[in-house]
């Protein structure tokens, strides 16, 4: 067999399996570079949190919080609405306490959630819808339910979640995100979770597509040189394909 | 059609190199388990610590951290409660009953990555690092930078404001970053794949791969299909 003939046989026979792929893996990369990953993230859907102080009067301790908490490990003094509240971690998952009466906020009803989700949106948009979900959809799989989804009028749907137990962002999503995570399953071929980087099918089409690479340079070897010998016959069959 | 083979082939011949760059380090970073790039399996969890009765009361927090306090955190940091106050100034903290402050210094820093180690292999080297580094390059600085005596060298990533550990790096990692390089076209800090060299022959190569599929339709014959039609036209053949 001649080398010319067999780099092209190789090249056309692994092509007519990865081609679709190839171009799957093409046009979801040009998504994944050309939209910038920090509008993929939402970063402008919500406000920078701006530091403010924190006035200790009239504040309850920690200490009376890890005694009367069961099963306490940590307690963060922060602010919400403007009011400090404590974010306490236990053995049990994340509750919510008022900083000053000491009473007890979470799981936030959902005008709470609300009031905070409008806090932090940095657009105009009013709230279009909000549910309290008590089954993680796909966009935010790993995050621990029930979860408050805040959906806003805007571009791209954009959409907050709230954690019920600590008040805070859990999630911002938008349209930009959810196109991301499709092509990043086409790019992964994950087509379950679209997590898995280590799949069987991406292993194997990986490999397929450097010897579709390889054999294509291989290829080009013969597509330059000797041009007399090589074009007379390639013009001759294009002139009977164009007749 | 003869236009499309002949931009397919100029097309690889431009891009032909990083095409393949780009398939090689994808099928690298397929075959290094995600699990042990990601270091995940180098960390114990954070051991559970019973919150002692007679912790500092806020006003004398306030005193010892000498600063106004935006936010404060009570936690555990590995064997004693501490709090940590986010000043405008930076962070600092005190131990959480006594209110002297807690310096993250190299022994601490080794002390706080022992004690998340999930290995057995005793700590090599105690590095502070202030200038950021490919492994350090999501992270705040400053960092002490912990490494084991082990086969994959994990280095234990200490923030040397919080004493959290904040990353696991390893081999494995190092390997895939170089696969990730090589993949995002950037070749400096690892870390933007929105540039404009890699949109432009992303594009370009989006036409290389849909030229390819398009000439894939003129490029078999029956002969090349002639051992499947005649093993099928056989078997119908038996089956009558």
């Amino acid at each position: 067999m001649r080398l010319p003939f067999l780099a092209r046989t190789t090249h056309k026979w692994l092509a007519l399996i990865v081609a679709i792929q190839a171009v799957f893996w093409t046009l979801s990369g040009v998504y994944m570079t050309a939209v910038h990953i920090d509008i993929i993230h939402g970063d402008r859907l919500v406000k920078a949190a701006t530091p403010q102080l924190v006035a200790m009067d009239g504040l309850i301790e920690p200490a009376q919080l890890a005694q009367t908490t069961a099963g306490f490990r940590s307690a963060k003094l922060d602010h919400q609405l403007g009011q400090p509240v404590y974010v306490v971690q236990t053995t049990d998952g994340p509750e919510l306490f008022d900083a000053r009466s000491g009473a007890k906020l979470s799981p936030l009803d959902e005008d709470a959630a609300r009031a905070r989700a409008r806090a932090l949106f940095a657009e105009a948009g009013a709230i279009v819808k909000s549910e309290l979900l008590t089954k993680a959809p796909l966009e935010i799989q790993t995050r621990p339910v029930p979860i408050w989804r805040v959906e806003f009028e805007g571009a791209w749907h954009p959409t907050l979640y709230i954690s019920p137990r600590t008040g805070e962002l859990v999630s911002k999503r938008s349209d930009l995100w959810r196109t991301f995570d499709f092509v990043w399953m086409l790019h992964i071929m994950d087509y379950d979770d679209r997590q898995d980087v280590n799949n069987i099918l991406i292993r194997i089409f990986t490999w397929m597509g450097v010897a579709t690479a390889a054999t294509g340079g291989w290829l080009l070897l013969y597509s330059f040189r000797r041009k007399r010998r090589v074009r007379k016959p390639a013009a001759k069959v294009a002139a009977k394909a164009g007749a | 059609m003869f236009l499309i083979r002949t931009l397919h082939k100029w097309f690889g011949l431009v891009l032909g190199l990083q095409f393949l760059l780009w398939a090689l380090s994808g099928a690298v970073m397929a075959l290094l388990d995600h699990h042990k790039v990601s270091g995940e399996h180098a960390l114990l969890p954070v051991a559970g610590l019973q919150a002692p009765a007679e912790l500092l009361p806020l006003a004398r927090v306030a005193q010892a951290v000498g600063q106004p306090i935006q936010k404060l955190q009570l936690k555990p940091l590995y064997d004693t409660y501490v709090y940590e106050a986010t000043t405008p100034a930076g962070v600092k903290i005190v131990n959480a009953v006594t209110g002297q402050p807690v310096a993250i210094d190299a022994g601490k820093a080794r002390e706080l990555a022992v004690a998340r180690w999930s290995g057995s292999a005793p700590p090599r080297s105690v590095e502070y690092i202030d200038q950021h580094t490919l492994e350090t390059r999501d992270l705040p600085l400053p960092i002490w930078r912990v490494e084991f005596a082990d086969e994959e060298r994990h280095a234990l990533l200490v923030s040397a404001s919080t004493g959290e550990v904040l990353a696991a790096k390893n081999d494995t990692w190092r390997l895939w970053d170089i696969a990730w390089m090589l993949h995002i076209m950037d070749y400096d800090d690892r870390q933007s794949f929105n540039h404009p060299l890699i949109i432009t022959l992303g594009t370009a190569s989006a036409w290389l791969a849909l030229s390819g599929l398009i000439l894939l339709f003129r490029s078999f014959r029956r002969s090349d299909v002639a051992w499947l039609l005649d093993g099928a036209e056989a078997l119908r053949r038996r089956g009558r």
